[in-house]
């Protein structure tokens, strides 16, 4: 019996589907991606840049806006992706073309097109003012892990929707389920809104939570001046009891002893938080959470599209 | 004082005996439309029991679920602490299990009315008072089912027991026969699990196809038509031996799906890759891995040479024209030189000189000693370019038979007809605007089959047998009734087949078109 011929294996495929996608990034508008991830990251930096890494409440807020642009990036970079051809996909399965490495091609495409997106959003922060502090917990450099933390925002939340756009029919599908997800991620990730209980553990599976925990440890939330309590006192400046303005005679007198800056310090160790402890280990962790993510919800991608022969005609 | 009486603790004692009143309504309802009335007492089950009476089984499975889920979630919340928070969860999963039951139940009446011949506003009753809607269509004599669809309203779906037929085509094939060139096909059943029930896509389909055939695939809709081809080129297997040049398909697809070119109906191509991108990833996919790059380059001008397109690769995919953007498609496939080459409707949406044009080319790539097989819709602007027809048909039981294969002027003796359009009218079903009649050109045809092979059989054990190529049996035999085409059909007859692939080819050496 003559020798089977043998046809490209999983790793040339794997090339082939990779050039594919490059060629559709040109022809098929796919690299407006960028601009809109330019144009995303500047209004979120305006709104909110002025007072990251400066205070507590500025860096938590500012924190959860740049996990917000980065998991918004992520989702609306591949949701569209696989169904959108998904007819063309089951007729290429049937020429030989293995599923893996077509995922596998989407996800190198996707993670340089997240790494792309990644280096706008850090340009576009640096552009608007935000000056970025100088030591790192990991690499010692501050801006390559904040960039290794966005990065991994941006590539966890693009494999969820990977995920979701193999397993979903058609676009419309996809883009139904998009805003649900986004509001879980929201919702979920426990800075919103207080969650004990069952709701908490679900947090674990959410990118905000392990991004937001990942950005304020690397920004130090911890050691910032908290400025709630101050800016709360000073609604209340004004307030007599039986003719005496208590409020104002602290306030002033703090500001006349030049121990503002102590006491929002001060007020800042009464509001630090143990998940943002300002360690290397902490740091690795989310971005193993968040590494893990990716990993399983790239298996999910591929474990769905293996039933693509499946489709109804 | 009777407004301020609480009478909550009725509520359960009002459920259970709203649950008694539909299940025994429920129970008469399936009686009366010939289905087993205790599947009223399966929760769930019943409500697909009802659906399936009404050709509303897809509702009906969604109905089953809604029920065993809703049922399921009430057990829950029993174990659930009331001040656990997860009982929200319970609750709004146990709404949204409501709202789709009674979209579900809703379709079902809907259908239920369709049946019982009552306005379909009497459905929307359904909702509020399921129990009392049972009894009435149940137990009310007035009610009767004028029709009971116990398979789909449309009958789109396929038959649960195909029609039995007097004749049935030998299934088996010998090794001798097998390791001959060319496509032999013998495909015993191909069936398929849908709601819940065996369903026969096809059943009896044995063909013999020479090398250099081009194959007309006919038949209405349902019958079968991309479910053959599906289990011919290997993508959905059936209970078959398909043999292509002496290699089982099924056994060697691997390989085998290398040497098989599917296009299609519809365009599968990325409209905004570019051309020579598109087929330089279709070669380096379909041919072999040491192909060097100067060898498929080549190739691939070969193709769309073959195809009318040489020198006019370059663009994106949606800047071509409607033909265009077919040829790029078939020249996908025909770039790993396949034996087999199979097109579902590759003319859909080309115009008449289009369509002819590419049928020719595909009559070419036949010539080269290929085997095309291509289904369409609109085959009488080609009819004369094919060597082969299959017709297939859906028989009384829904099933998908074979009801002809031969040559086209063999096709419309045996059926009487003079174009292939009204061959399929001829067998497609009463309520598709068809004759109905199915079921006799089966018959027919795998009684003639059979006498054939009989006939074949005896002078072998004496050794005088001589081989004829099976498809000329029809012209051999006079069929009983209704032989004669309709309108002029003047070349038909036994050589007339040959002949006029004698011409064709006479024709494609001049290259002059064929009408």
């Amino acid at each position: 019996m003559s020798e089977p011929i043998r046809y490209r294996g999983r790793i040339a495929q794997i090339r082939i589907c990779l050039g594919k996608l490059l060629r559709m990034f040109l022809y098929q508008n796919d690299w407006k991606a960028l601009p809109m991830a330019a144009i995303i990251a500047g209004l979120v930096t305006f709104a909110v840049g002025n007072n990251l890494f400066k205070t507590q409440e500025g860096t938590l807020s500012g924190c959860f806006s740049l996990v917000c642009v980065c998991i918004w990036n992520g989702f609306f970079n591949s949701i569209q992706v696989v169904c959108r051809e998904r007819p063309i996909i089951k007729r290429e399965h049937r020429s030989g073309m293995h599923i893996s490495s077509y995922i596998i091609a989407h996800m190198i495409y996707q993670m340089l097109l997240c790494l792309a997106q990644t280096v706008i959003l850090l340009g576009i922060c640096y552009i608007a003012g935000i000056r970025y502090p100088s030591h790192g917990l990991v690499t010692g450099q501050f801006i390559i892990d904040f960039g290794i933390s966005m990065f991994l925002i941006t590539y966890s939340a693009d494999m969820i929707s990977l995920a979701i756009s193999c397993i979903v029919k058609n676009t419309t599908t996809a883009m139904t389920v998009m805003p649900f997800m986004l509001i879980f991620q929201l919702i979920f990730s426990g800075t919103l809104i207080y969650l004990d209980g069952p709701a908490e553990k679900l947090t674990s599976f959410t990118i905000a939570k392990w991004g937001l925990q990942d950005l304020c440890a690397l920004c130090d939330y911890n050691s910032q001046p908290n400025v709630t309590m101050w800016n709360t006192a000073w609604q209340f400046r004004e307030m007599e009891i039986d003719g005496v303005q208590p409020v104002k005679i602290i306030m002033d007198s703090v500001l006349e002893d030049n121990k503002l800056d102590d006491v929002l310090l001060e007020s800042g160790k009464y509001n630090q938080k143990e998940e943002y402890a300002p360690t290397a280990e902490n740091v690795l962790k989310c971005w193993a959470w968040m590494g893990g993510i990716a990993i399983l919800f790239a298996a999910v991608a591929v474990g769905s599209l293996e039933f693509i022969d499946r489709d109804q005609r | 004082m009777v407004m301020n009486m609480n009478l909550s603790w009725l509520e359960p004692y009002i459920t259970v005996a709203s649950q008694i009143v539909l299940t025994v309504g429920l129970w008469a309802m399936l009686k009366k439309c010939g289905n087993k009335g205790w599947y009223a007492l399966i929760p769930g089950f019943r409500w697909y029991a009802l659906s399936d009476c009404v050709g509303r089984e897809s509702s009906g499975t969604g109905a089953m679920i809604g029920e065993l889920t809703y049922l399921m979630l009430n057990v829950l919340v029993l174990f659930v602490p009331a001040e656990n928070p997860a009982v929200v969860l319970v609750l709004l999963a146990d709404l949204v299990c409501r709202i789709f039951m009674a979209v579900y139940i809703l379709r079902i009446a809907v259908g239920v009315c369709q049946v019982f011949n009552v306005k379909r506003y009497w459905s929307a009753l359904w909702l509020f008072i399921p129990a009392v809607m049972a009894c009435w269509f149940g137990f009310n004599s007035r009610m009767q089912p004028i029709y009971i669809d116990r398979y789909n309203d449309d009958g789109v779906l396929a038959g649960t027991r195909p029609a039995q037929l007097d004749e049935i085509i030998a299934s088996h094939i010998s090794e001798e026969d097998a390791a001959k060139p060319g496509l032999h096909v013998r495909l015993r059943e191909r069936s398929a699990i849908a709601q819940f029930k065996k369903r026969y896509l096809l059943k009896d389909v044995h063909l013999d196809i020479p090398n250099g055939s081009l194959v007309l695939l006919l038949g209405g809709s349902g019958a079968g038509k991309t479910t053959l081809v599906n289990a011919i080129n290997g993508y959905e297997k059936a209970d078959a031996d398909i043999y292509l040049n002496g290699s089982n398909i099924y056994e060697n697809y691997d390989q085998m799906k290398y040497r098989i070119g599917f296009v299609p109906q519809h365009d599968l191509l990325r409209m905004n890759d570019s051309v020579n991108g598109t087929l330089n990833d279709a070669a380096l996919l379909r041919l072999p891995a040491d192909t060097p790059k100067a060898k498929r380059r080549e190739i691939v001008d070969n193709v769309m040479e073959t195809l009318g397109m040489g020198g006019r690769t370059g663009g994106l995919v949606a800047k071509k024209s409607g033909g265009q953007k077919k040829r790029i498609s078939i020249g996908m496939e025909l770039i790993s030189d396949p034996d087999l080459f199979i097109l579902d409707e590759p003319d859909s949406g080309l115009d008449g000189v289009i369509a002819r044009e590419l049928f020719e080319k595909l009559r070419q790539i036949a010539d080269s000693g290929k085997i095309v097989l291509a289904i369409t819709h609109t085959p009488d602007r080609v009819a004369d370019l094919f060597d082969k027809v299959i017709v297939l048909a859906r028989d009384s039981g829904r099933c998908g038979r074979l009801a002809f294969y031969g040559s086209p002027d063999e096709a419309r003796e045996f059926f009487g007809r003079d174009t292939m359009e009204r061959i399929v009218m001829c067998v497609n079903r009463e309520e598709e605007g068809g004759e109905g009649r199915a079921d006799e050109f089966i018959n027919r045809y795998a009684a003639m089959i059979n006498q054939r092979n009989n006939e074949k059989a005896e002078p072998a054990e004496t050794g005088t047998a001589e081989e004829k190529p099976q498809g000329t049996a029809a012209a051999e035999k006079k069929p009983a009734e209704k032989t004669k085409p309709e309108k002029g059909n003047k070349q038909s007859g036994k050589n007339s087949g040959r002949k006029n692939k004698k011409k064709k080819k006479k024709n494609h050496k001049k290259g002059g078109s064929r009408s």
